[in-house]
């Protein structure tokens, strides 16, 4: 027994400064801003931002009712093909499967739009098969890596779950207490995580249970108005503070591990932000809509 | 035997022990018999008067003044033994029940003589005041409402102690005696036809009647609140809800905002049709997020005025708002009367008139903004022409970033920043420097 005490109190004393030196060490290094198309026409109160996982960045130039095509590699930007189609009217959101296919939420409609990898318009996303009520609006949607398409809709309190070619495969109830949740992201466990804006927490699926729990107290000290949430593969997740123009990062418990960025109009600060990126290189891709811009970041440790 | 003996003169210690601090604590600064208050009041002799009130707190009808006082000195005020929010609390510890559901401001504060006369009143409970009185003298819109009011609550005219606890309450908000339908209901009888006929047949007995009714009174029959819903006013309860014979009468005919577009489609058609919509108007409360489905003492049935109602969601908006409040009042204070030039806080924003700039249902516009300019927004209220030469509109581009023109907020920002003139900085020339680096020293 004293044996296993003494272990314990080992690994506590090994593991502790680790955890601290980890909550100190994530901060953000500005690399370059990206403010115009190949045309050279400038973006306009962009509010999204995907990465395809290889070298695409879409962005949801929402003021300019279009989405816009980039490739970065080696920390440099080419392209900004524009996506414009009349089906689309107000990207307000995108996100890109495994296969190069286009997925934007028009703030307008409040529809989700499917559209082929060259920007070809392929329909509105219609799920098929949800249970009742029949009727959703996406406040948000992420799929994930196996392409499953995840809508928060709002109007039903729930989280729907569809597979690649929309076919209903689950839905989990929002919580009983809750605020507004105003975005999710999908861990790296395959849990869905929630966001609620009001209440400033973050809320985690618990499988067990087919519901949601929360994964913090509320985070008002910390931060302002969270709109969009974010989880990188290690399970770190980033919170976008609109009204306070910084990114709070907690660890994949919840525990609060740091405030990055601030607010301010110069390269590297943010003005009502809305949507973040990470990939697998440590890039950091914020839609910075105050600023019309989209600003790229690494992480330094 | 030995055992016992021990017991029993333990026992008798304690008891002694307790004896002698009871008798200390009761004269704990070794005042003469007969002493007590009456030693006071060779001095203090206005104190004389006042004991003559019919109704004197106990330890001054005792003469026990040093059970609050010390007589010689004191870290707080009056030479009160305790902080004046606590001295109280010293044989009154029992005023809050268990788990309250509200507290009273006051009493949370200690602030117990904002009610009551710590020696004596003419009112029972030792009050400063008798019956309402008392009551409207903080709670003014609640008093002058009731003054004027058309169709008076009769236990209201009574006393507000008919149905509020001046304390806390156990079982209710706002201080309420016990929950609302059982307070309402130990008057009213729900079981009677001419209730049933009001309320058209809908099981209303176990509902919130605050819902419609104004319990302080109204100009309205029926004491309904001001604004009332028009099927609500012509008793066509089921147009939102299931027939009131039916198992779930209260349940909506539809959900969220769905009930609502049968009747008010233009609006909602016009919200609809906007770039982007105020997202709880399509969450599943939908309209009743901000509006009462039945009666509202404000205008467009809101469920409160704008600072409270936008202040549900947007809290850091509202706080700073009061933070800014705070600090501009203690700068002009310390100013002495000496104007302080540029404001730190945007009068529409203090005064809760949100609607001045932001559309609450939708707008094409960021920010759910009314205006697509900014220069157009600010506009509306400011001559910026008379305000500033600086250029701006847009051809005038930022140069901090070539996507961004010249407006208002290029230095200002609406909502404040702490600092005067709304401005992201503490001086003017910190913020010209930003562009103007060439005159940055």
């Amino acid at each position: 027994m004293i044996q296993v005490l003494k272990s314990f109190l080992v690994l506590v004393i090994l593991f502790s400064p680790l955890q601290s030196f980890s909550a100190e060490s994530v901060k953000f290094r500005h690399v370059l801003s990206i403010y115009l198309d190949e045309k050279g026409s400038g973006m306009k109160q962009p509010e999204g931002v995907a990465w395809d996982g290889k070298s695409l960045l879409m962005v949801a130039d929402t003021g300019n009712g279009r989405l816009l095509q980039f490739t970065v590699q080696d920390r440099t930007v080419k392209g900004g093909k524009e996506i414009k189609i009349a089906q689309l009217l107000y990207p307000i959101g995108v996100e890109v499967n495994s296969k190069g296919e286009i997925f934007a939420l028009d703030g307008r409609q409040r529809r989700i739009i499917r559209l082929s990898p060259e920007g070809e318009y392929k329909g509105y996303l219609q799920p098929e098969g949800i249970p009742s009520p029949s009727a959703f609006v996406p406040k948000s949607f992420k799929i994930d890596s196996r392409d499953n398409i995840y809508i928060l809709d709002i109007f039903s309190a729930r989280v729907l779950v569809l597979a690649p070619d929309g076919k209903y495969q689950r839905h989990v109830e929002f919580p009983k207490d809750f605020g507004f949740f105003s975005d999710l992201v999908i861990d790296f466990r395959g849990n869905i995580l929630l966001i609620d804006c009001i209440k400033k927490m973050v809320f985690s699926e618990q499988k067990d249970f087919r519901g949601f729990s929360p994964l913090t107290k509320s985070l008002r000290e910390y931060l302002n108005f969270p709109t969009s949430i974010l989880a990188d593969n290690k399970g770190t997740i980033y919170i976008v503070d609109e009204n306070g123009g910084g990114i709070v990062i907690l660890g994949q418990d919840g525990s609060y591990l740091g405030r990055q960025l601030t607010m301010g109009w110069n390269e590297g600060m943010l003005y009502y932000p809305s949507q973040m990126r990470t990939n697998e290189k440590g890039e950091v891709f914020i839609a910075d809509r105050g600023n019309s811009r989209v600003q790229i970041f690494t992480f330094v440790k | 035997m030995k055992l016992s003996a021990k017991i029993l003169f333990l026992f008798i210690l304690s008891m002694s022990l307790l004896v002698l601090s009871t008798v200390y604590a009761q004269n704990k600064f070794k005042l003469k018999p007969d002493a007590k208050g009456k030693l006071c009041l060779n001095c203090h002799e206005d104190f004389k008067d006042k004991l003559k009130n019919p109704f004197v707190h106990t330890p001054v009808k005792e003469g026990n003044c040093s059970e609050c006082h010390n007589p010689h000195a004191a870290s707080h005020g009056k030479l009160l033994d305790e902080d004046a929010n606590k001295v109280c609390a010293k044989c009154h510890d029992n005023i809050l029940p268990k788990d309250p559901k509200s507290i009273h401001k006051v009493v949370m504060e200690g602030n117990c003589v904002k009610c009551h006369d710590p020696h004596a009143s003419n009112n029972k409970f030792v009050l400063l005041k008798p019956g309402n009185g008392l009551c409207v003298e903080c709670h003014k819109d609640i008093g002058n409402a009731i003054a004027k009011v058309k169709f008076k609550h009769n236990p209201v005219e009574k006393g507000c102690m008919n149905c509020h606890d001046p304390h806390a309450s156990a079982k209710s908000d706002n201080l309420l005696k016990s929950d609302l339908v059982s307070l309402c209901t130990s008057c009213h009888k729900t079981d009677s036809p001419a209730f049933a006929r009001q309320h058209v047949n809908y099981p209303v007995a176990t509902t919130n009647c605050s819902s419609c009714h104004d319990p302080h009174g109204s100009d309205k029959g029926g004491i309904l609140f001001e604004n009332v819903h028009t099927p609500v006013a012509n008793k066509q309860c089921g147009q939102c809800h299931e027939a009131s014979s039916s198992p779930t009468p209260f349940k909506t005919k539809r959900a969220g905002y769905e009930l609502c577009l049968g009747c008010h489609s233009k609006t909602m058609n016009e919200a609809f049709d906007k770039n982007r919509i105020h997202w709880p108007l399509v969450d599943k409360t939908g309209c009743l997020n901000c509006h009462e489905p039945h009666a509202s003492k404000e205008k467009k049935l809101l469920l409160g005025d704008s600072k409270t109602l936008c202040g549900k969601c947007h809290p850091d908006t509202m706080e700073f708002q009061g933070k800014l409040a705070e600090k501009e009042k203690q700068e002009n204070a310390a100013a002495k009367g000496k104007v302080i030039k540029g404001a730190l806080t945007h009068n529409p924003i203090q005064e809760g008139q949100c609607e001045a700039c932001h559309a609450s249902h939708a707008s094409d516009n960021a920010f759910l903004l009314k205006e697509p300019k900014i220069i157009e927004l600010c506009g509306t209220c400011h001559d910026w022409s008379k305000h500033t030469s600086h250029p701006m509109g847009d051809k005038v581009a930022d140069s901090r970033n070539k996507n961004l023109k010249m407006d208002c907020l290029s230095c200002h920002r609406s909502h404040g920043t702490g600092n005067r003139y709304i401005i992201p900085f503490p001086k003017v020339t910190d913020l010209c420097v930003q562009c103007h680096k060439q005159l940055k020293r």
